[in-house]
């Protein structure tokens, strides 16, 4: 008898042990924060700490054309910003069918700054503002039907702005 | 901060096409900044900011910290009609969240 009450001690402590584990796994996991509502949030690529391992994450292993179908403008006027903390950028094309746009800065501590996903309803141009730390390449790469096109600027920067 | 307290949207007619402008209210901080006590400010920024014309999802806006202080965007949407519906939700990092709607003009 006191056999079988250890043994019915042991089992649930074996599956309390279970449950807690499985619990401490999820929390770990990132499940349990609010991020999980943003499911879609591409957390790899926007943690990516190079410019090669951010469009790796974004938008896979393709091979990316440099091209001058993407136009784009940074900085006022073009390729100066005084303040890096809010720099403008008009990235423009006439490529038909565009499903993601994303924008890198190459030298700020994560590259990636932005990225778009088109429905066929949208058009170019699309302009907003971007932090830039210090001079530095910036590149927008857009795929079209399944193809990698880019373009990149080097933009100087008075004061940086990503401190 | 910048002047902006809310969030602001505006949709207008062009060419026949829409041009939408967003301007969000949101400070946008990367983490790795102090304040002027040397304590750093937690990262907060807007994560995803979605677009629909007519219940119709047509942009997703996926942001890194990069994006500055009190985003800003402008685009275009093939077509459409004054008093088409324009709505804008964002969420944060935080999962705070937050909508606007306007009518195109």
């Amino acid at each position: 008898m006191a056999n079988n009450t250890t043994h019915i001690q042991r089992r649930s402590v074996l599956k309390k042990a279970i449950s807690v584990s499985t619990l401490a796994l999820i929390a770990t996991s990132g499940l349990l924060l609010p991020r999980i509502l943003l499911a879609h949030w591409p957390t790899d690529a926007f943690t990516a700490e190079t410019m090669e391992d951010a469009l790796l994450a974004l938008l896979g292993e393709a091979e990316v054309v440099d091209s001058s179908v993407v136009k784009f403008k940074v900085g006022s006027p073009p390729s100066y910003a005084v303040n890096g903390a809010s720099v403008p950028i008009e990235i423009h094309s006439d490529l038909a069918n565009i499903e993601r746009v994303a924008i890198v800065v190459e030298k700020n501590p994560f590259p990636l700054a932005m990225s778009l996903d088109f429905s066929s309803a949208i058009k170019l141009p699309f302009k907003t503002m971007i932090k830039i730390a210090e001079d530095s390449n910036v590149i927008a790469v857009i795929r079209a039907e399944g193809k990698l096109y880019k373009a990149s600027r080097f933009v100087e920067v008075d004061i940086g702005g990503c401190a | 901060m910048g002047l902006a307290v809310k969030d602001r949207l505006r949709a207008k007619l062009k060419g026949g096409d829409t041009t939408v402008r967003i301007l969000l209210a949101h400070p946008m901080d990367t983490g790795r900044a102090n304040n002027e006590q040397g304590e750093l400010i937690p990262a907060h920024f807007i994560q995803d900011i979605r677009c629909w014309r007519n219940k119709e999802e047509v942009l997703t806006i996926k942001c890194g910290t990069a994006t500055s202080r009190n985003p800003y965007f402008s685009f275009v949407i093939a077509g459409g009609a004054s008093d088409d519906t324009i709505v804008i939700r964002w969420v944060d990092n935080l999962g705070e969240k937050g909508k606007v709607e306007t009518k195109v003009q």
